[in-house]
């Protein structure tokens, strides 16, 4: 009866709006009315619901005169009964239907309408209403459409779905031993059996090909219920909206049909409530006041993709991010260098929804990521374009049958596995001998550049704990699946690619589905067992952090000094935290024997190059309390300060760091470190292995000057420094503590950069801090040169080094350095840094 | 005679126990075939194996019940049986005959026995001079089929 008045909905297309909502609504209740009818037997209970049901029919029909062209309503009802007469006749017959064609049944059927609309007044009578039940259903049991149904049942059989099921995974052995003769036949000299063997392929094909249709539905069933959803929003909403359906008769797995439908509801009922605005905005934008859905569906490539498309407002970028950064999905930094693209992905993201208000259409908090998650259930994707102001396109695209699929056969470590084909992007072979196109690490991560973007990769042996020594790259040749997962593509690195095949999916139990990676396995034509690699949860378990490796990426891209890679050596000592002093500092590592450790006074010393090194201990002086690991030797991280070497004894060292990740001062100072390094796994706490040693040996001499001590009133006027350093650790460390104090930093490498910039500089610096060592021009000539020039001769310079012996001191205040100080003692420096400043203001 | 509720078990062997399987449970009982590996699967699961057809999954009783003996030369065997809808072969040493038991002569395992063979033990039954170990299957099904949360676990 719905799909009746549907059909004639789309073929008369008149306007009479009121008188079929009046329809639809009396169908309802109807409906209601029979379900109800079906499932209660008590009486009490019945005459309850009937009364309730017979008071909306009431309702309805007083309101039926009302419809504004009442006269079309015979003639309506006549197309309706007929139609609904005469169910095999196609739909195109339609719009040229007359209704003089076969005048007696439509005749006969449109006073029952009538009837049935007066019958249902009535039901406020329990007994008339059990007496209506059977001509309520008359429109559909009247004599002609008994007897078509009678001639459609001598050609088609109902059959439990499972038994097509069974029957499937039968063909999917079929197939396997057909393949398995295929194979040995093509060893084989035999020529009646080669031919035998052929035959069979032939065959075994097209019984696949045949009961694969078995269970093909066309798409039609699912998309054809859309009218009635888009109807009725449409209504609900004070919309206008059109609904266009084409390749109704595409057809789809049923299973799978079944799974595409909610997330096709959810889409249509999206694109009805955010995508098509009310008329009157429509026509200020200049677009017709009624919206149109244009749902397409059509094969592409073995698969059905499904368009949705709407000619609403689309999707708005900005509003789109700032809702994500809102809800926490996206931080700001990542907002800006979002393309449309990523930005329309968003709303992919779980617990997202742009919907101002939360309406009972949509926006209720579970929203694209379900559709997004059901579709990819069913090995299909969600793809969305659009245009803002224009429109939405949802592009759905989903496999033919879930039971065979083809899949790509790869061998690592002489083990099959499989990747489905959906997945799989494409096939790269890299070779270690080209110079650009190589595998590179980021992170520890092997990366690869695939035109211009970087492609995280992932390796099967590792993700599978196949092996357990590092990959390396260099001297191989490596194969690169890559695949879609959710969000990314990733590069799967494989020992051997084998071949295409049609694989036959058979379930995995419960235990190894848990493992993640594999998604059911099958039997290859040879009988052998191959796993399934399941793509998304191979990304999951190898954790292919997209985001992180795009953003390092384009932190790379833009600013110079990110990418520069800083070193550390990470050692261990008696903490849970590793510790890492800046490799800068670290003169050489050395091992000492317990036995050959000396004491001069209290003092632990070993005789180290024809000189006594003065080993001090890092857990004592951070106050860490000795540690519990007795070696025969001891690990000692030799430092040179002040022209003289100190040994630091640790517990062990475990590697050096190359990292880009910024150090950052402590907060809260500790005697002894510097700050921390807040990298991608851990924190990692940065000592100062200078204020180690002089924390162990309080009374040294220092040899650098002393830092006049003022009463400095109020705070240091911001100045701009010119930052003349080498080592980048040292840079970046110096630039943040006096950029925390509100300095502006212009950065040097050596000394003759640094007279670059002082001689192209417009403005002046306010003063100078500079190494001593360093390539090019160290510091003593810099400040020589400095000195010499007029403009900025009168310019303070400070020196920090980390030679800091006396010869040093004087021969830089010799050059002309206002003060001379050891390195990095943040106090010290913004003191001296005040000190110098203020000296300046005051002259 | 008095009418004896009878029981037909499958036996086998792993090391030098003696363990049993009711029949009604057994599918079939088979060589053991070329086993594919499954990479990350805990140890008990051997691997894959085609088993006309059908992937069933292997797993190693010997592992499962960390039976240190030495592991025979011989072939291993083994026993197929249907867990939960999923075909599992179960490795063994050796299959024995297939044996009539008397029920009144089942007595649950004691409690002395260690912990990792006597949770997957229903029952024991006292022959001529041995005992008869019998499996239960569902707490071997369980162990196939954990529930999500213990798949991390697995997984670690």
């Amino acid at each position: 009866m719905e799909s009746a008045l549907e059909n004639v909905r789309a073929g008369t297309h008149m306007p009479i709006r009121q008188l079929f909502d009046v329809l639809f609504k009396s169908v309802t209740v109807i409906e209601r009315i029979l379900s109800d009818i079906k499932l209660k037997s008590s009486d009490e209970s019945y005459v309850s619901l009937v009364g309730k049901a017979s008071h909306a029919l009431a309702t309805v029909a007083s309101r039926l005169p009302e419809a504004p062209k009442p006269e079309l309503k015979p003639d309506v009802f006549e197309k309706l009964a007929s139609e609904a007469s005469t169910p095999a006749r196609a739909d195109s017959d339609l719009p040229s239907f007359q209704v003089d064609d076969e005048p007696e049944p439509s005749a006969a059927a449109a006073p029952v309408k009538e009837e049935l609309i007066h019958k249902s007044i009535e039901t406020s009578h329990p007994q008339a209403s059990v007496g209506t039940q059977p001509s309520v259903v008359s429109p559909a049991t009247s004599p002609s459409a008994v007897k078509d149904r009678e001639a459609e049942g001598a050609t088609s059989i109902r059959v439990p779905v499972n038994l097509l099921d069974n029957l499937m995974t039968l063909m999917g052995e079929m197939v396997l031993v057909r393949n398995q003769v295929l194979q040995y036949s093509n060893k084989s000299e035999d020529l009646e059996f080669l031919n035998m063997s052929k035959r069979l392929n032939v065959v075994t094909s097209e019984i696949q090909g045949e009961m694969m249709k078995t269970r093909m539905q066309p798409i039609g069933n699912v998309l054809s219920k859309f009218n009635r959803v888009v109807r009725d929003l449409s209504n609900d909403l004070g919309k206008t909206i059109h609904l266009n359906l084409s390749g109704s008769e595409t057809e789809l797995d049923k299973s799978l049909l079944e799974s595409v439908k909610d997330p096709l509801t959810h889409i249509v009922r999206n694109s009805c409530d955010h995508g098509i605005e009310t008329p009157d905005v429509r026509t200020q934008a200049g677009k017709p006041a009624a919206g149109t859905i244009d749902i397409k569906a059509y094969h592409e490539g073995g698969q059905v993709v499904i368009d949705i498309t709407d000619d609403g407002k689309g999707l708005n970028k900005e509003i789109l991010i700032k809702k994500a950064i809102e809800k926490g999905i996206l931080q700001q930094s990542e907002a800006g260098s979002l393309s449309d693209k990523e930005a329309f992905n968003l709303i992919f993201a779980p617990g997202f929804s742009t919907a101002a208000k939360v309406t009972n259409v949509s926006g209720r908090g579970v929203g694209m990521d379900v559709v997004r998650t059901n579709i990819e259930r069913i090995g299909g994707t969600v793809d969305l374009s659009s245009v803002t102001g224009k429109g939405t396109t949802i592009k759905i695209k989903i496999p033919l049958t879930l039971a065979i699929v083809p899949a790509l056969i790869v061998k690592n470590r002489g083990e099959i596995f499989a990747i489905p084909q959906v997945k799989l992007e494409e096939l790269l072979r890299v070779e270690s001998s080209s110079a650009e196109d190589k595998i590179e690490i980021l992170h520890g991560t092997p990366v690869y550049r695939l035109r211009g973007k970087i492609l995280p990769l992932v390796d099967l042996n590792q993700v599978l704990k196949m092996s357990s020594e590092a990959t390396n790259y260099r001297d191989r040749v490596t194969n690169i699946a890559v695949l879609t997962a959710e969000h990314c593509s990733f590069g799967l690195i494989i020992d051997e690619v084998q071949d295409t095949a049609d694989i036959v999916v058979k379930p995995l139990n419960r235990l190894l589905k848990s493992l993640q990676v594999y998604s059911g396995a099958t039997i290859l034509g040879d009988g052998s067992v191959a796993l399934i690699l399941d793509v998304l949860g191979i990304s999951k378990v190898a954790e292919v952090k997209y985001d992180k490796i795009q953003e390092a990426n384009k932190a790379g891209e833009e600013v110079k000094k990110m990418s520069e890679i800083q070193d550390f050596l990470l050692v261990q000592l008696n903490s849970p935290t590793k510790h890492c002093f800046a490799l800068g500092y670290v003169n050489r590592l050395e091992e000492f024997k317990r036995k050959d450790i000396e004491f001069s006074g209290r003092q632990r010393v070993v005789r180290y190059r024809e000189m006594i090194l003065p080993i001090i201990s890092a857990n004592e002086v951070l106050g860490y309390g000795a540690s519990e690991k007795k070696g025969d030797t001891i690990p000692v991280v030799v430092i040179l300060r002040g022209g003289t070497l100190y040994g630091i004894e640790v517990d062990s060292i475990i590697d050096t760091l190359s990292t880009t990740v910024d150090a950052e001062p402590s907060m809260v100072r500790h005697p002894g470190l510097f700050g921390s390094l807040n990298t991608k796994d851990e924190l990692i706490v940065i000592a100062d292995p200078f204020e180690l040693i002089a924390l162990a040996f309080p009374d040294l001499v220092q040899h650098t000057s002393k830092v006049p001590k003022k009463n400095l009133i109020g705070e240091t006027a911001p100045c701009r420094i010119l930052l003349v350093e080498d080592t980048v650790f040292f840079r970046r460390a110096i630039a943040a503590t006096l950029e925390k104090s509100g300095h502006k930093v212009s950065m040097a490498n050596d000394g003759q950069e640094a007279m670059e910039i002082l001689n192209g500089s417009p403005e002046k610096f306010d003063l100078i801090v500079s190494d001593i060592e360093m390539p090019r021009m160290n510091g003593f000539q810099l400040a020589r040169n400095v000195r010499k020039h007029s403009s900025y001769a009168k310019t303070p310079m400070l020196a920090i080094s980390s030679r800091a012996d006396k010869n040093y001191t004087e021969e830089g205040i010799k050059s002309g350095f206002n003060l001379y100080l050891e390195k990095l003692k943040a106090e010290d420096l913004l003191h001296a840094v005040r000190a110098l400043t203020q000296q300046e203001e005051a002259a | 005679m008095s009418k004896m509720v009878t029981e037909l078990i499958t036996t086998f062997q792993i090391g030098s126990d003696l363990f049993g399987i009711e029949v009604m449970n057994v599918q079939e009982v088979a060589k053991q075939s070329q086993i594919v590996p499954v990479p990350l699967a805990p140890g008990f699961v051997r691997g894959l194996v085609n088993l006309r057809g059908q992937i069933a999954t292997a797993v190693g009783l010997r592992e499962m019940f960390n039976h240190h003996s030495d592991s025979k030369d011989s072939e291993e065997m083994s026993v197929i049986c249907k867990l939960d809808g999923n075909l599992v072969s179960l490795i063994v040493d050796s299959i024995g005959d297939v044996v009539e038991m008397e029920q009144s002569k089942f007595e649950p395992p004691p409690h002395t026995l260690p912990s990792d063979i006597r949770k997957y033990i229903k029952g024991i039954y006292k022959a001529e001079g041995s005992f008869l170990s019998i499996l239960d299957l569902d707490r071997i099904s369980r162990e196939l089929s954990p529930a999500t949360e213990t798949s991390s676990r697995i997984n670690s």
